[in-house]
């Protein structure tokens, strides 16, 4: 999976920009399947992308339109998907969304993703072999209202706090 | 739009051929334009600038100012390359573009909010972090004629008051969502010039230093040279450099580099301070709030940094407005009762601090501040206008110019008044005399304290200035990095557009935008004795440091200048007559 460290985030959007572009020649966060959350008021930018969840909540897909392929990716199938949109109301933290009618989620450009070599920061990294080692339980919880961009945001506060922390003890000590 | 090219380009011909000359800056009438480039948004690094133009409330001539952030890149992917806004709201509104839908909203319960409070409550209320908001704070509200307008909380469209135009339109804010794509019309070739252009970036010599220090590196580079303006411009040198150097920023108090849209330099940073955090500051702000204005505390600095910030005030017209009290002060021109009571000593930062708050509200002597140096100067009379470094009412930039002689030439020429960015003619800075030669035929041009040939450099990188400018490209990679230049636009615009820009064509364009530029500010009545510096850069030699004993004979390069544009002896281009695009 793709693993993030976004206490070296710019917030530059390099990655959305190579993965748009990478997938369609267009470029455009809508055409992205990773999303950066910027929150200017903390100094956080956040990239929020499929994070292979322990529980997968997509494969509820009712047209059995999404598996996992060999990398732990999130395949779904253009045929058999109905662009019906539980897939993105399914996941906690708004990795997948649909943008004219299509799903949009990390496919990891199949074992070589675009937008790690995009990062001129180390913010993003290819983890091969990680896997199925995150939860997104504590995500989960009214999640089903929000919206895709308010899942990320939801998720990229929780999970910026340590880096806050960290910072305000080396500056604030 | 092969005429135009588009972002400043675009935005200044709208003015010359719409805008009727004798309006009142603040009037309904004046225009507020807010243009991109035809490539910002793309795989293009760096291009992701905005320009918002207009005739200026603080100069009376052209204005426009230029930042990064996602605003402009928002904007494209909204489907759009210029916003045009006429007229005056009768109550507070802001201004949402939302892909094809545009709609006036009323924002009376933001009116009064500074910048970062506005930015928040909009998209809460809108219910979307991903919307870029383009907003002005209290300084504009007030009509702060250098009040400046923000995205990305801390990204500052800061020069010639464009924040204070919409505060006269009750505009509080502009407000993209743009969530298509965009498409080029040559992809493989367009992506083999982008990939280029980033390979360069990375390769470039002085690449390690930009991303770990963003502008904030000038602060040592420039008084290692003898112009680090100290105590506003008597000395080039400062004492203290080191405890208000970027270096020291970034060890103390950077937690980690920022960035604008798509670019591999990431040269800005986040700060966090035992009081304080925010994105920033570039050198100019910096610069303005230290050695300018005597100040040796880089906390302080830092904490006016996010204050301005929020409040959208522009630091470099502000500091100087106090920069000219604490000389005028020095002198004995003005005293404690000419300032409300306040001592103006250098270094004063209870007095810093109070002022600014009072120039934001116009409260007391903050009234007459806010209407910029050049005008105070006038009010208060009594010899103090002989400090007010400004040109054509724009208050000089960080960069003493008696060291760097083209930046002299530049400040006095520049279409918006006393600055730098239009021509940054930093080549004068690398030492490259091979180059020089091969380029110009001039080794001098190389030479920073050298006068010859700088005319030539000057009125070449003006071009590269404005095409950088119209392709709304950062112009620390256009310019500083010579990075862009007009082939190379040219080839990008071919493969970007699918229209046939050939470099000729471009350079003909840029041409005739700045002498559009110059027969309009011409329109506002500006005369070729303002094509000049402040008094003390023309006959002041500099007393210590590396440009010791330096002036700039400004006279002769703006002669020299003028005629290598073919214009006449009064700065009036010849063509004159040649017939409109």
């Amino acid at each position: 999976m793709i693993v993030v460290d976004a206490a070296k985030c710019s917030g530059c959007s390099r990655c959305e920009v190579a993965c748009s572009f990478f997938h369609s020649g267009k470029v455009g966060r809508s055409g992205a399947r990773i999303k950066i959350v910027k929150m200017e008021q903390i100094g956080i930018d956040y990239p929020v992308v499929c994070q292979h969840c322990v529980e997968r909540y997509c494969l509820k897909c009712p047209e059995h339109a999404i598996e996992i392929g060999p990398l732990g990716q999130v395949i779904i199938s253009p045929t058999l998907c109905t662009a019906c949109g539980l897939c993105e109301t399914l996941c906690p933290i708004g990795a997948i969304e649909l943008f004219e009618d299509i799903p949009y989620v990390c496919d990891l450009c199949g074992g070589d993703p675009v937008c790690v070599k995009a990062c001129t920061l180390d913010a993003i990294r290819y983890e091969p072999e990680n896997s199925q080692t995150v939860s997104l339980k504590p995500f989960k919880s009214k999640s089903r209202h929000l919206s895709p961009e308010q899942k990320r945001v939801r998720f990229a506060s929780a999970q910026s706090e340590p880096i806050r922390e960290a910072w305000l003890s080396q500056r604030r000590a | 739009m092969l005429n135009v090219i588009g972002g400043r380009g675009l935005n200044s011909t709208r003015l010359y051929e719409e805008l009727k000359r004798n309006v009142d800056p603040l009037s309904p009438e004046n225009m507020l334009l807010i243009g991109v480039g035809p490539l910002t948004g793309t795989l293009l690094p760096a291009s992701a600038y905005t320009t918002v133009s207009g005739k200026s409330p603080l100069t009376g001539i052209l204005g426009d100012s230029a930042a990064g952030g996602f605003f402009g890149a928002e904007l494209k992917l909204a489907g759009y390359d210029q916003i045009i806004i006429t007229g005056r709201s009768e109550k507070p509104c802001y201004l949402l573009v939302s892909n094809d839908n545009v709609e006036i909203r009323d924002a009376s319960h933001l009116w009064g909010k500074d910048i970062w409070e506005t930015t928040a409550a909009l998209r809460k209320e809108l219910g979307d972090n991903a919307i870029q908001i383009a907003a002005i704070g209290p300084a504009g509200e007030n009509l702060v004629k250098f009040a400046t307008v923000a995205c990305n909380n801390s990204r500052m469209f800061g020069r010639t008051g464009m924040g204070c135009l919409l505060g006269s339109k009750q505009l509080k804010a502009v407000v993209v969502r743009g969530k298509k794509r965009i498409t080029v019309a040559d992809t493989l070739r367009y992506a083999d010039l982008c990939r280029k252009l980033e390979t360069d970036i990375l390769n470039h010599p002085e690449y390690e230093q930009r991303n770990a220090l963003g502008s904030t590196l000038l602060m040592k580079a420039l008084n290692g040279i003898g112009i680090l303006p100290t105590r506003h411009f008597q000395e080039g040198v400062c004492p203290y450099v080191d405890e208000i150097s970027g270096e020291t920023l970034a060890e103390r108090y950077k937690v980690k580099n920022k960035s604008c849209f798509n670019c591999n330099i990431h040269c800005s940073r986040y700060f966090i301070t035992p009081q304080y955090e925010g994105e920033g500051p570039e050198y100019e702000t910096l610069c303005s709030y230290t050695s300018r204005l005597g100040n040796s505390d880089l906390e302080f600095a830092l904490k006016m940094t996010t204050f301005l910030n929020r409040m959208g005030m522009d630091s470099l017209s502000s500091g100087e407005t106090i920069g000219w009290a604490m000389e005028c002060a020095q002198r004995g021109l003005l005293t404690k009762e000419d300032l409300d009571g306040f001592d103006f000593s250098w270094g004063n930062t209870e007095t810093i601090e109070k002022i600014l708050r009072m120039m934001v509200y116009r409260e007391g002597i903050g009234d007459a501040f806010a209407e910029g140096t050049r005008s105070l100067a006038r009010r208060f009379g009594k010899g103090t206008d002989t400090y007010a470094f400004h040109v054509k009412g724009l208050d000089m930039i960080c960069g003493d110019p008696r060291g760097i002689k083209a930046f002299g030439l530049c400040y006095a020429i520049a279409s918006r008044g006393g600055d730098h960015l239009r021509a940054e003619p930093f080549f004068e800075l690398t030492e490259r005399y091979d180059e020089a030669e091969k380029r110009w035929g001039i080794r001098e041009i190389a030479d920073r304290l050298a006068v010859k040939g700088k005319a030539v450099l000057v009125e070449h990188t003006e071009r590269q200035a404005l095409i950088s400018d119209c392709l709304t490209m950062c112009k620390n990679i256009g310019l500083s990095m010579d990075l862009m230049n007009v082939e190379f636009a040219s080839q990008l615009l071919t493969a970007g557009t699918g229209l046939k820009f050939t470099p000729e064509r471009v350079d003909d364009v840029l041409k005739r935008i700045i002498e559009r530029d110059r027969l309009l500010n011409i329109d506002f009545g500006i005369e070729p004795s303002q094509d000049t510096l402040p008094e003390r850069f023309r006959s002041e030699p500099l007393k210590e440091g590396a440009s010791k004993g330096h002036i700039v004979p400004v006279e002769e390069m703006v002669k020299e200048y003028y005629k290598l544009k073919g214009w006449n002896e009064r700065g009036i281009p010849q063509a004159k007559a040649r017939k409109r695009p």
